[in-house]
């Protein structure tokens, strides 16, 4: 009696589990068949590929967003943010190592996160959270030189460029997207660039974005120059 | 008369306040070693007129200088820097102090940051002197203008600064102005209306002298505070262009029982540093001034100098290696005075060269050829021909070191 009881819930159990795998599986493959891919490539007026620039897909207000939320890393290396820019979805906690010889004082007056790490070398501070969606500038308090950038959008379909250009986004539901193009050195629209997307169900496209004015010079770290005083 | 002492007594007791997360205290020294061949005149160091540091009577091997610059962090915004040095010749103290000051900058929390010192530091003039320890990242031996501004001019009082920082306004530089305001430098004017310009990577020590036997280049005689303001812009990092006018408003009547003087010095400087490409650097500076002395105003008994220098430099960089070439053209002339017509007049140019090779770590291998052409009529005083070439060569092996601690994490 008890032993058929026991198997009875067991299969009850089971089948409540089954039921909810499949249920599940059948929403992934829905989602799956209507989730297509996007591939942004940034070219600079010569045609060639403009690395470090953030891609951002918005969709319409009201859409719901997963949200993944990983955590992000704003490195300084030879007295440079590295990366110079980083995109994050909201609410995602970034850290700030300093891999430096020197200390670093990083701050950011920033609306959307101001925050300030006093003086030091390494990993000593907490990871900063950005709760809010906006463009977040970072400095260092002792070399003015240092600015780093991180763009903190509501969308977790973003990226930055790669060397190639281009960002790729899986994954991104059918619909109507705004994007956007953003980079500190970018003189076209004062650095930011739009346009909107359509992607249908499962579908993949690639969208082009051909800068018409020069970038701005980018001086890559100097290992050299690590220990020189600020004056 | 011992404020060293005391000027590091007051700054052991700051640094005994309450524990900030990271390492505290900082400590970075340099042991420079020289293999020097001159073919020089007597360096001014040494009591004579050339305008080279080391002279054809110091050959050989030789100090280039010891240092050490301890930096602790008082607050999360405050830090108190020392730097402690010695250059192994008769200096009137063996080791002395050459900077000594509170560096305090708030978080900005707009696009103006300020920063204030108080203390004795450098005025900032000079772009070549970018190092620890005010050296030179480009040559041994630092332009005409900022050898002057190394021996006969430090800050001993306050400066106020407030940049505004054009990043978070997307534009990438910014745009600083800078005032200060200080006492015991009523000395300068001195070494240079005696001496004129000269080429060297040896700055005076605060409250000491320089070569002749002076008690101290920093004094006070009339208790009229000096000033300097200027601007700075920066666009990049590759583009700077500084300018800054001081003046100590000394009174040039003012003496007293030791022999010092008042020496009303004011100069004009203008720089810019200019990046094309990143291995290549150009640096110009400008300086030109007068320095009065004497309590006949505006009279025949008064001294009055003109001083003008500039230079130009170009320099090279490709990983562990760097090229620097300068060229320096100086001059002084007496406009007014007690002197002999032209006999403290001075009118030079000066080449110099350096290659600088990185040996990896804390090592790193110096060569610098100087030549210093000028023409001084005092020479003649020594038995020597008014126009005069100083040559200097000079190998410097340094080592580097760097200490921290104090520090709990937190």
């Amino acid at each position: 009696m008890t032993t058929n009881g026991m198997s009875a819930r067991r299969r009850h159990r089971s089948a409540a589990a089954i039921r909810t795998l499949l249920s599940g599986l059948a929403l992934a493959a829905a989602c799956a068949a209507q989730a297509g891919e996007v591939r942004v490539s940034v070219l600079g007026r010569d045609g060639a590929p403009v690395a470090g620039v953030a891609v951002i897909l918005e969709a319409p207000a009201g859409a719901e967003h997963h949200s993944a939320r990983h955590g992000a890393r704003m490195d300084q290396q030879n007295r440079h943010f590295v990366p110079e820019l980083l995109v994050i979805q909201t609410g995602t906690s970034v850290e700030f190592p300093n891999s430096d010889s020197v200390s670093h004082q990083v701050y950011s007056f920033s609306k959307p996160r101001p925050f300030q790490l006093p003086l030091y070398k390494g990993v000593l501070h907490p990871p900063v959270a950005f709760g809010q969606p906006g463009l977040v500038v970072l400095g260092c308090n002792i070399h003015d030189e240092m600015v780093g950038y991180i763009m903190v959008t509501d969308s977790p379909y973003h990226g930055t460029t790669d060397e190639t250009g281009s960002v790729h986004l899986t994954a991104v539901p059918a619909g109507l997207y705004k994007v956007t193009v953003w980079g500190p050195r970018i003189n076209d629209g004062g650095g930011t660039l739009g346009t909107t997307l359509s992607l249908p169900a499962d579908a993949a496209q690639t969208l082009t974005m051909r800068l018409q004015l020069p970038l701005r010079r980018n001086p890559s770290p100097r290992p050299g120059r690590a220990d020189w005083d600020a004056y | 008369m011992n404020r060293q002492p005391r000027a590091i007594a007051a700054l052991s007791l700051l640094i005994a306040s309450p524990a900030f997360g990271g390492d505290r205290f900082e400590l970075t020294g340099l042991i420079d070693l020289r293999a020097v061949y001159a073919d020089a005149t007597p360096s001014y160091l040494n009591g004579g007129f050339g305008r080279t540091r080391f002279d054809g009577n110091h050959d050989g091997l030789q100090l280039g200088r010891l240092m050490a610059a301890g930096r602790w962090r008082l607050t999360d915004t405050l830090t108190a820097n020392l730097v402690a040095e010695t250059f192994g010749d008769g200096d009137r103290n063996a080791v002395g102090v050459s900077q000594a000051y509170l560096d305090w900058r708030p978080f900005p929390t707009q696009p103006v940051r300020f920063r204030a010192r108080l203390g004795a530091f450098y005025p900032p003039v000079s772009l070549e002197n970018r190092q620890l320890g005010w050296t030179s990242p480009y040559t041994l031996s630092t332009s005409a203008v900022n050898t002057w501004i190394g021996e006969e001019f430090r800050v001993i009082g306050t400066e106020l600064e407030a940049r505004w920082l054009g990043a978070a306004q997307g534009y990438q530089g910014d745009v600083a102005a800078v005032g200060g305001v200080y006492g015991w430098n009523d000395g300068a004017g001195l070494v240079i209306a005696d001496r004129g310009w000269a080429l060297t990577d040896r700055p005076s020590l605060l409250f000491s002298g320089l070569g002749r036997p002076r008690a101290s280049l920093y004094y006070e005689l009339d208790h009229r505070p000096g000033w300097y303001g200027g601007v700075s812009w920066r666009h990049g990092e590759n583009l700077e262009v500084r300018a800054l006018h001081y003046d100590n408003r000394a009174d040039p009547g003012a003496h007293n029982v030791d022999g010092d003087y008042g020496w009303e010095t004011r100069f004009s400087g203008i720089g810019v540093r200019y990046e094309p490409c990143e291995r290549v650097t150009l640096l110009a500076q400008h300086l030109q001034g007068k320095t009065y002395v004497g309590p006949d105003a505006a009279g025949p008994m008064q001294f009055e100098m003109r001083l003008e220098a500039w230079y130009g430099l170009v320099s090279y960089e490709s990983g562990p290696h760097r090229l620097s070439l300068r060229y320096d053209h100086f001059m002084t002339r007496q406009d007014r005075g007690f002197f002999d017509e032209y006999a403290n007049d001075d009118a030079g140019h000066a080449l110099t060269a350096a290659w600088f090779e990185r040996l990896g770590g804390r090592w790193e291998l110096v060569a610098e050829w100087l030549r210093v052409r000028s023409r001084f009529a005092r020479r003649a005083d020594v038995g020597l021909a008014p126009a005069v070439t100083d040559t200097q060569v000079q190998l410097a092996l340094r080592y580097r070191f760097h200490l921290e601690g104090g520090g709990a994490s937190n």
